[in-house]
């Protein structure tokens, strides 16, 4: 990917894609929660915006689809439900996976038109339908449009209205026919094409294009801006707009202009715009009655009547006459099954007075789409498109301040506007009259001095004949340089990388394996020292060594924790795809959940966080799965019928905490114990004596599953055992605790960073061992004395709480050292939720290591964590204090 | 190197970057300011000889934004250029009502964008 622009775009919409999702689903909970609209909309919003720099114009295309839907949504014209987020989101699931397509290829797939147009189709349909509904009221929009709206959607412009030059080159036969067709419900469209004023450079023949739509009716060429002195007249530049009518569908034109499609607008046209009536004129008392007639059945709804009486006065009158032809229109408008009331009533006007007035749209249809006169987008696009431009604001400056009057606030910036625009053309001479002017009109306090003076500038003085225009043929090229990268840009990375930086996640594991080589290496260090000092007797060299150590030390740990942090992601990285998960199975199993997230600002180390991700999600949906009921059943248990599921993070010391709690039915320990003795998974006797809690703890025992039936959630095999296995991998804990009835709550306690273990050494039965630093809670020395014998088992008095004592040497089934009367060095540790005393021979120095874990045939050994080297070569196991008592 | 000073005024990232983009090259100072509430915040700091400013912000709009800086003695004299992806006149009859001096449709031609940006401050080719 070279663009620069779309190495921006790719993750900016990745991250709108998100917020727009789970802005999404709060909408379909809360459909009145005007926040998550407004997010929505925005992010969508900012999506189409920013697409737009980029050739994608189908992932544009549906983008503005979903965009104008939502539009409707935040403007209460439509109602969010289900359906409508279940298309919105599958739309934006599309164009994540454009996204994905654009990051490798820098192009979207070859179908993606096709899947655009009917994604955004389908879309739009939404919008037609409801869109009648509720603006029942107005007449003349009425169910014609409706309908080949509904079926044909325009992603660019809806409705147009037909350019008079065009409706002149249709002759009268055909415009009753296209007349027909419309009525009828089979859209007729008007084709604009503006193509690029250079486009004959690139081989186009925009003539040649526009024939190859197919079913053509008429065709109106034009210029696109008016046509200037013949001496000025470049030939070589494109002066024209198209306008075809044309009776083929959507994706006909499409296909036949695929290759201009953004340069053409596709509009189905009013059936009201073929009016056309000619004819000789006549009177008599007849038409009168037929009017009132007419209008009577028309008002009722009464059709039938109404095409009767229609049908018996065209065939008394003559075929010639003005009003007999205004019958004919008349009678096709009727032919449909709902015809559009506001242009029959025009027409029986027509009728019975004789002459045809436009029905009035009920709401004013837009102005055609290209070039109106001011408009600054088509300005570019002519040869002196600078000076074009420069009317064009001075236009737009002139239409402000008429319209705002007198305001001296505002005349400033005008002020500021005006005398910019003179200055870059090297107008000095107006300049010098325009400031003039805008001081009169401070001191009238009135705006007429400055709008006269500005038209004398728009109208009197053409501004091309200035002395500025020579230097613009060399300032337009120089232009289009400057502004040529944006298409496929390499040099400014520069600019962005000062702003942040994005790394290969492969990049920052390296950098963190050397730091923790680099800390395994300093703690060789002081070694060094002591060997100075006993080997080669030199205090002074020990002492400069324990200086550099102790220097290095702390760089090395801060090292480590500046790459920590590089490292550290929220907890939201993974939380974020519940909402969407649970949504979507909350649907397939049929119950009502409400899945809140707290805490997911919880920031953990990288490899946490992606290890977290599948126990997670297997708990969440265990608990869909089994722990929720359905609604049913919870009314009749007295529950709400919507159940809830709460995923909370926190931090608590060293460590991060996710719960998963839910509010279902709770796990049965009756049904537990049944359920493994019938698996064999434990006897009927060990059965019998396990407590509540250890019948629940069951569940992450191999091979236990107590769902009656496998269902395609949770039944894949994997049982709740694989989380317990995955968490204690990553040197965490869980636990369950559940009431019955009232809903189950997993714990999940895992370190924030896995890479470097801080140890303590300690001596026992002659050789040094490791014990992980965040089991010991103190070391104390206690006086043999104070050794209490409980029930056979030796016990000390900490702090009034009694604490039992265990020997480490026997732990590990090595011989005691006889240690004399000098006091027992006792390591106080937390494990398994208590405190236990553990007699070792000696303290050591604590020390920071990465643990390798026992490999080959020492697998199988329990209660060792794994090794680290010393600093002199040595190698030290760290115990497992949890698998070792 | 024309050494004006814009203020881009716009949430969407890529957006800013390509305006950093096309008038940096033109020969601008560009600085940015992600919504309305911090478009409002730098403008007051003060120097800008423009201020290009997205319609649809969170926080603060375009629409607000423009009205306050016509509000601000400070800031009245600044040119101001609204650019939304909304074609309709409609539009930018409401960004001329608030105070705006032009309104361009997004995505903004690039040619466009630095003409607009040299004419509204004065600045040479």
């Amino acid at each position: 990917m070279t663009n620069p622009l779309l190495a921006r775009f790719i993750p900016e919409a990745r991250e709108l894609l998100q917020v727009s999702a789970s802005g999404l689903l709060k909408l379909e909970r809360n459909p009145t929660d005007e926040t998550a609209i407004n997010e929505v909309f925005r992010a969508v919003h900012t999506i189409k915006g920013s697409s737009g720099l980029f050739d994608a114009l189908a992932l544009t295309r549906l983008v503005h689809a979903a965009e104008d839907l939502l539009g409707e949504v935040r403007s209460d014209a439509l109602q969010i439900d289900s359906s409508l987020v279940d298309m919105l989101l599958d739309s934006l699931d599309q164009v994540g996976q454009w996204i994905d397509e654009l990051e490798r290829r820098s192009a979207l797939p070859a179908d993606a038109d096709g899947v655009a147009h009917r994604m955004a189709t389908q879309l739009r349909q939404r919008l037609g339908a409801q869109d009648d509904a509720p603006d029942g009221g107005e007449p003349a929009d009425g169910p014609h449009e409706a309908a080949p709206l509904g079926a044909d959607p325009a992603p660019i412009e809806d409705v147009a209205t037909l350019p008079p030059a065009l409706l002149a080159r249709l002759p009268a036969a055909a415009c009753l026919d296209a007349f027909r067709r419309a009525c009828g419900g089979q859209a007729v469209h008007l084709v604009r094409y503006a193509p690029e004023a250079g486009c004959f450079f690139n081989g186009t023949d925009p003539l040649q294009a526009i024939q190859q739509v197919p079913e053509a009716l008429a065709l109106d060429i034009a210029a696109a801006e008016p046509w200037g002195p013949l001496e000025d007249l470049d030939p070589y530049q494109c002066n024209l707009h198209f306008s075809l009518l044309t009776a083929a569908p959507r994706p006909e034109i499409e296909q036949a202009m695929r290759y201009e499609l953004d340069q053409i607008t596709i509009a189905s046209v009013r059936p009201r715009d073929f009016v056309r009536i000619t004819g000789e004129a006549s009177d008599g008392p007849i038409w009168e009655d037929f009017r009132e007639a007419a209008s009577a059945f028309l008002a009722a709804g009464r059709h039938d009547e109404l095409r009767q009486a229609v049908s018996a006065l065209r065939s008394v009158a003559g075929p010639t006459l003005w009003r007999r032809q205004a019958l004919d229109w008349l009678e096709v408008a009727l032919l449909a099954a709902e015809p559009d009331p506001g242009l029959v009533a025009a027409l029986v006007a027509a009728a019975g007075s004789g002459r045809f007035d436009p029905v009035p749209a009920a709401p004013a249809p837009a102005a055609p789409a290209p070039a109106p006169a001011p408009a600054p987008q088509s300005a570019p696009q002519a040869a002196d498109s600078r000076q074009e431009l420069a009317r064009s604001v001075l236009a737009s400056q002139h239409r402000a301040l008429e319209q705002a009057g007198y305001d001296a606030d505002r005349l400033a910036s005008v002020g500021t506007v005006v005398g910019n625009v003179l200055l870059s053309l090297g107008r000095d001479a107006d300049r010098t009259a325009i400031q003039a002017a805008f001081e009169a009109a401070r001191e009238a306090r009135s705006v007429a001095p400055v709008l006269s003076a500005l038209s004398a500038v728009l109208d009197g003085t053409p501004l091309h004949r200035t002395e500025a225009a020579p230097a613009l043929p060399a300032a337009l090229p120089q232009a289009f340089e400057e502004a040529a990268p944006v298409a496929g840009a390499k040099e400014p990375e520069g600019r962005i990388a000062a702003k942040s930086l994005k790394v290969d996640q492969a990049k920052i594991d390296l950098l963190m394996n050397l730091i923790g080589e680099l800390v395994v290496s300093k703690n060789a260090l002081p070694f060094l020292a002591k060997r100075a000092e006993e080997t080669y007797a030199s205090r002074e060299m020990s002492r400069e060594i324990k200086e550099q150590y102790a220097v290095i030390d702390r760089l090395a740990q801060e090292m480590q924790g500046a790459i920590m942090q590089v490292r550290m992601l929220p907890v939201s990285e993974i939380f974020d795809r519940f909402p969407r998960l649970v949504r979507d199975l909350a649907r397939k199993l049929g119950k009502r959940i409400d899945l809140a997230l707290e805490g997911e600002d919880t920031a953990a180390d990288k490899t946490i966080i992606e290890a977290l991700g599948d126990p997670l999600l297997h708990i969440v949906r265990n608990s869909l799965d089994h722990g929720l009921e359905s609604p049913d059943e919870r009314r009749a248990a007295g529950k709400s019928a919507t159940a809830r599921i709460l995923l909370k993070a926190r931090q608590e010391a060293d460590s991060v905490v996710i719960e998963v709690q839910d509010n279902g039915r709770g796990i049965d320990p009756v049904r537990i114990r049944a359920a493994a003795i019938a698996k064999g998974v434990i006897g009927q006797e060990e059965a019998d004596r396990l407590s509540d809690q250890e019948a629940i703890n069951l569940i992450y025992r191999p091979g236990f599953s107590t769902a009656a039936e496998i269902s395609d959630l949770s039944g894949r095999g994997v049982g709740m055992d694989v989380v317990l296995t995955t968490v204690e991998k990553l040197g965490g804990q869980v636990s369950v605790s559940s009431r019955l009835g009232e809903g189950t709550t997993t714990r999940l306690a895992l370190p924030l960073s896995m890479a470097v273990t801080r140890i303590m050494i300690v001596e026992a039965a002659g050789s040094l061992y490791g014990v992980p630093m965040d089991m010991i809670v103190e070391t104390v020395r206690v006086p043999r004395e104070r050794i209490r014998m409980i029930k056979k088992a030796e016990t000390f008095v900490l702090r009034e709480t009694i604490i039992p004592l265990l020997r480490l040497s026997r732990l590990l089934h090595l011989p005691d050292q006889p240690r004399g009367e000098a006091d027992a060095a006792v390591l106080v540790c937390h494990v398994n939720g208590r405190r236990v005393g553990l007699i070792i021979d000696n303290f050591r120095e604590g020390m920071d290591v990465i643990l390798k874990p026992l490999e080959g045939v020492l697998t199988g050994i329990g209660g060792y964590a794994g090794t680290t080297l010393l600093g002199d070569g040595r190698v030290l196991l760290v115990l497992d204090l949890r698998e070792l008592l | 190197m024309s050494g004006k000073r814009i203020l881009v005024v716009e949430d969407g990232i890529t957006m800013r970057m390509f305006y950093q983009d096309v008038l940096g090259r033109a020969g601008f100072t560009v600085e940015e300011a992600a919504n309305g509430v911090e478009g409002l915040e730098k403008a007051l700091l003060g120097g800008y000889d423009l201020m290009i400013v997205d319609i649809n912000m969170p926080k603060m709009d375009g629409y607000e934004l423009v009205s306050r800086i016509r509000r601000e003695p400070s800031l009245q004299a600044i040119p101001v250029v609204t650019i939304s992806t909304e074609a309709q006149d409609a539009d930018a009859s409401r960004a001329y009502a608030v105070g705006a001096n032009f309104y361009i449709v997004k995505p903004a031609d690039p040619v466009l964008l630095v003409e607009t940006a040299r004419l509204l401050t004065g600045a040479q080719p």
